[in-house]
């Protein structure tokens, strides 16, 4: 309370050098355990790795692709980032709090080492950081249904984003040395980068901000999805670096190495902001139309159980899957379709990139059936569903206007041989029903069920398998011809009817 | 009473202005985003940027009570509640002003339900005012403002995401559960005040 405020008396250059660098670092190492040890960031590691925990434990439905769970890393360390800007200023804050930055000028270390101090001691945080993501994707890598590759720019994102927003703490410290600055610019980063509102609409602009996500829900091969994920792991990088070796030159230390430091960080970020926004190549499009028009000369095709199953590269492991529930439904056709050759093609709508969905149209060709690139959760009651249709209608595409009594066939085809058919029944129909007329997912386009063919549906599901296998499998003919009625399969198949005839507006 | 008028002037006085002015300056440079970023805007973001207005709001709020002549005036015969009352009451009109102001920045065609977020942001700055309130009781700091402003942020960023179902505070303005969540808004505000009320008294007796 009592101390003398005097001028800084001058500070000893020489003696200064010499020892500098350890003081620099023994106080680093303190500032470091203060800065892990800080409520904020205390209760920000918890919530992320809580966070890492619930969210891994089912993201992607078991079925990761690689090259879209390295980005889902992104967005947690955003939260610690805030934390560390926070901790970080009231860190470099704390001396003005406690009125003791006229004893710390009295010490061996200046005001600029003091700053460089503070930097370095954000490192541990980066690093733990950086371990929860490599935590993180390597659970989902060893996920027995993972397929593709990660990268790792896109990995670095996360830590550096730490560590850019713990050195603009830092820089906002020094420059604006008041409490109230870094929670009120934390609410402005909150509202750009978190909230995403307002912000980055172009193409080169919006990879400034820190974590840029896509739209797109599904997953693209990993040559197709055209991030520069490196150019803006290196403009993180340089921005981080960039705003640690301006705090440092703000706070007096107007020395060469930081002046060479400020320049060269800050060329690096330009370079990388720049190269950034430089936008697909006329290759990647090309390559994009490519595997959109013709995927049949991009895939790789595998043999399996008298079907031929071909997929984008990186999904070949998956055709396994895709077999199991193919072999399922074709167990339980009549004769005639037992032998049936199909062709499961993978096809995409690349031509948007990782930024749009779109529909994909359903295939003309006879016996081939579309899956996406999606597995796990309602994507398998989808694909059955598709195979089903194809079975009995003959292809996609005449499955897609399909309105009678086969409706009953297909879904029951698609659905029996689940664990729990009727919940696979509400999970492929869009509005989640299980009665009442209503729209069903399939890869391609949807197929429509009418409030009868629901009802019929229901109660055959409700039914023992093995029973309406044998029906389905004597009757297999009629049961598929396009004339059928939904009462006659009913009837064929030893259930109560339909309330109302057929009618799908 | 005498002796709390006789307070006005000085308490003006000690009010933090620059933190108040800085703050309120954010507030309303976001609130103006939408007239500045052209035709882009949306209703859904209009509100979570109002949100975030009243969030700079609190966090100026904050530090309303920092008072570094706290252990000089703790002698005063004016009860510590009414002290703090009275700062409150010097800083309401201009932040109603400015929230007005605010919310009338916001393109009207895109604006979520005044009177529900005027809700939102005064039990925000309530919250504020009981945190500083308790930063006070319980610490003997004189400026307690970071912590309790720290604090603030940490519950308006986590409380979005790990708020049950039940309990969901921030929903969007079409949702089946707004009027719900502004119940419990309005459960907040009135805790909020109440925790006031029995943070703002004096601690009697002495401390360990």
């Amino acid at each position: 309370m009592s101390a003398v405020l005097s001028p800084a008396p001058p500070a000893a250059d020489r003696a200064a050098a010499a020892g500098g660098a350890r003081a620099v670092l023994a106080l680093a190492r303190f500032e470091a355990r203060k800065l892990l040890s800080s409520a904020p960031v205390v209760l920000a590691f918890v919530v992320y790795i809580g966070w890492i925990g619930w969210r891994t434990r089912q993201s992607f439905a078991g079925y990761p692709a690689l090259q879209d769970a390295d980005r889902s890393t992104q967005a947690g360390p955003l939260l610690v980032g805030m934390a560390v800007l926070l901790s970080a200023n009231l860190a470099v804050l704390r001396s003005r709090r406690h009125g003791t930055e006229d004893q710390f000028a009295v010490l061996v270390v200046p005001r600029g080492r003091r700053t460089a101090a503070h930097v370095l001691a954000l490192l541990p945080v980066v690093l733990l950081t950086a371990g929860c993501v490599t935590g993180q994707f390597t659970w989902e890598a060893l996920k027995p249904g993972a397929i593709g590759h990660g990268s790792p720019a896109e990995l670095l994102a996360g830590p550096l984003t730490v560590l850019l927003f713990g050195a603009v703490g830092v820089l906002l410290a020094r420059l604006l040395p008041v409490p109230s600055a870094a929670p009120l610019l934390s609410v402005c980063f909150l509202f750009v980068f978190v909230l995403g509102a307002f912000s980055f609409q172009g193409e080169g602009t919006r990879w400034l901000a820190p974590v840029v996500s896509e739209a797109s829900t599904t997953p693209l091969p990993s040559d197709l999805i055209g991030r520069p994920a490196a150019w803006h792991a290196l403009y993180l990088a340089g921005a981080a670096l960039c705003v640690a070796f301006l705090a440092v030159l703000v706070s007096g230390a107007r020395g060469l190495t930081v002046k060479a430091g400020v320049a060269l960080t800050l060329a690096l970020a330009v370079t990388g902001a720049v190269a950034q926004a430089g936008g697909d190549s006329p290759a990647l499009t090309a390559a994009r139309e490519r595997a959109t028009v013709t995927p049949e000369k991009e895939q790789t095709c595998v043999e399996r159980a008298g079907s031929r199953y071909c997929a984008f590269p990186e999904w070949v492991p998956r055709t396994a899957q895709w077999a199991t529930v193919v072999d399922r439904v074709r167990s339980l056709t009549g004769p005639a379709a037992h032998d049936r050759q199909l062709l499961v093609r993978q096809r995409i709508d690349a031509r948007y990139g990782p930024a749009a969905d779109s529909a994909i149209p359903p295939a003309t060709r006879r016996d081939q059936v579309t899956v996406g690139t999606a597995w796990g959760g309602n994507r398998v009651p989808e694909f059955s569903t598709a195979v089903a249709a194809v079975l009995v209608a003959g292809s996609e595409a005449a499955s897609d206007t399909m309105c009678d009594g086969r409706m009953v066939t297909v879904m029951w085809l698609s659905l029996s041989w689940q664990d729990d058919p009727v919940d696979a029944l509400r999970r492929v129909r869009l509005d989640d029903s299980v009665s009442g007329a209503a729209i069903v997912l399939s890869p391609t386009d949807p197929l429509t069920m009418t409030e009868g063919q629901t009802d019929v549906v229901r109660r055959l599901l409700q039914r023992p398998l093995a029973g309406v296998a044998a029906k389905v499998r004597a009757h297999w003919a009629e049961l598929t011809s396009p004339k059928v009625t939904t009462a006659r399969v009913a009837e064929l198949l030893g259930v109560a009817g339909p309330g109302k005839a057929d009618s799908c507006a | 009473m005498r002796v709390t008028w006789a307070s006005l002037l000085p308490v003006l006085r000690t009010l933090p202005w620059p933190t108040l002015t800085a703050a309120g300056g954010v507030g309303l440079l976001l609130a103006a985003v939408p007239r500045l970023a052209d035709g882009t805007a949306a209703a859904g973001p209009a509100l979570d940027l109002l949100r975030c207005v009243a969030l700079t709001g609190g966090l100026g709020l904050a530090f309303l009570l920092d008072d570094p002549a706290r252990h000089t005036t703790a002698a005063v015969p004016v009860r510590r509640l009414a002290r703090q009352a009275l700062r409150a009451a010097l800083v309401a009109p201009p932040v109603a002003l400015w929230w007005a102001a605010a919310v009338l920045l916001v393109p009207a065609e895109i604006r979520p339900p005044v009177g529900d977020v005027t809700l939102e942001a005064a039990a925000v700055g309530l919250l504020a005012l009981a945190g500083a309130a308790a930063g006070v009781r319980l610490t003997d700091r004189p400026r307690p403002g970071p912590g309790v402003a720290a604090g603030l942020l940490a519950a308006a960023v986590l409380a979005p995401l790990l708020l049950p179902e039940r309990w969901a505070l921030f929903v969007p303005a079409d949702d089946d559960r707004w009027a719900a969540a502004h119940d419990r808004w309005a459960l907040l505000l009135a805790a909020a005040v109440a925790a006031w009320g029995l943070y703002g008294r004096e601690r009697l007796g002495r401390r360990r």
